[in-house]
């Protein structure tokens, strides 16, 4: 690190959960952050603020006034720019070290594939079932960490999934592919209370320092909940199904 | 749908009898909805605090999602307090006396 890496980074260094070795492993650290809305608004303004090597940024839409609400990372002068560019503009004024990949584009297969081989972690902020699915099939396929945040109306879940570890749930355990897909909600048909996204997008982001430093260990078995409405955060445990499409077997168990 | 609402606990019976050997041991449980779902409290529930349900305890987490009126679908995590109970676990009796029920929806907004 130079003098202006340790005066950005200070208040990191002072931290014996970072420190100088921390803060190293952070520079040299690729984050995929799929979605860059309200969710990747916060979790891409704080890992770039934090010194995360490389980012790379992936969404196929356009920013809009309606994103403005909760979408920090863009602003009213971006509205009809693409998310990435727009995000990867604000990024790089608070982080110019910080190197950027914007994909405007929707990941076929083998490109999402790519990508999340290349990454050591991958952020979802995506609006919808079908890119998470995918995202997962990826990670599980190039056993990368996942951290999967989601929010709607007044609620938010938090997931950090560990495919590099053995034996852990993947996101179809928890949320499986076949299951009930057009009773399904997303915030552009249900609403969110705007800090809703940032304090999840934020909970992302801390779990990708946590697994880029190695302060802690998330076990990969546990859900985050938490509503606005009573302020109640709990977290539950949840194990791999060995019957699970996409990690497991694909066969159902009887009995 | 109002018939659910019970204003007040009941005294708890102050005795504990096995499931298996009597059955149908009438009970309260609280009843919490989260996100989407908590336009099918009843009128005048705060979301926050739930209501209280009368079932007896044969009832299983399905029957009770199906008495909600929950589509069996938008029923994806369900909670006894605090637990998670999986798909496989529920169609069978898991309620006890003040237990907490807690449903949410697939959430996946970003």
């Amino acid at each position: 690190m130079n003098n202006s890496q340790l005066l950005r980074y200070s208040r990191h260094l002072m931290l014996p959960e970072v420190d100088y070795a921390g803060q190293e492993r952070l520079l040299a650290g690729r984050v995929l952050i799929i979605g860059l809305g309200g969710l990747g608004s916060a979790s891409a303004m704080y890992l770039a603020a934090a010194g995360v090597g490389h980012l790379v940024l992936v969404d196929d839409d356009v920013v809009e006034i309606s994103n403005l609400q909760r979408q920090i990372v863009h602003g009213t002068g971006s509205i009809g720019q693409t998310k990435v560019a727009s995000a990867a503009a604000r990024l790089g004024d608070l982080n110019p070290e910080v190197q950027l990949t914007a994909l405007s584009e929707r990941l076929d297969p083998e490109a999402l594939l790519r990508e999340v081989r290349a990454a050591d972690v991958v952020v979802d902020g995506s609006d919808n079932f079908s890119t998470r699915f995918a995202v997962n099939a990826a990670c599980v396929e190039a056993r990368t960490p996942l951290v999967s945040g989601a929010a709607i109306r007044l609620e938010g879940q938090l997931a950090v999934l560990r495919p590099d570890l053995g034996n852990r749930p993947c996101y179809a355990c928890l949320y499986p592919p076949a299951d009930g897909a057009d009773a399904r909600l997303s915030c552009s048909e249900s609403g969110v209370l705007a800090p809703v996204v940032g304090v999840v997008g934020s909970l992302q982001a801390v779990e990708v320092i946590r697994l880029l430093t190695g302060f802690s260990e998330a076990d990969g078995r546990r859900l985050t909940l938490w509503s606005a409405l009573d302020g109640v955060w709990q977290t539950v445990k949840f194990d791999r199904d060995p019957a699970c499409p996409v990690c497991g077997s694909g066969l159902s168990v009887s009995g | 749908m109002n018939r659910a609402v019970a204003p007040r606990a009941r005294p708890l019976p102050g005795f504990f009898v096995s499931r298996k050997a009597y059955g149908h041991i009438p009970m309260q449980i609280r009843i919490k909805l989260y996100a989407s779902l908590s336009k099918l409290l009843p009128e005048g529930v705060k979301p926050h605090e739930g209501f209280l349900l009368d079932i007896d305890d044969a009832m299983t987490p399905n029957q009770l999602i199906d008495l909600l009126k929950i589509p069996r679908p938008m029923a994806h995590l369900i909670l006894c307090n605090g637990t998670y109970i999986k798909p496989a676990d529920r169609d069978s009796a898991v309620f006890e006396p003040d237990d907490v029920f807690a449903v949410w929806p697939p959430v996946a907004g970003g």
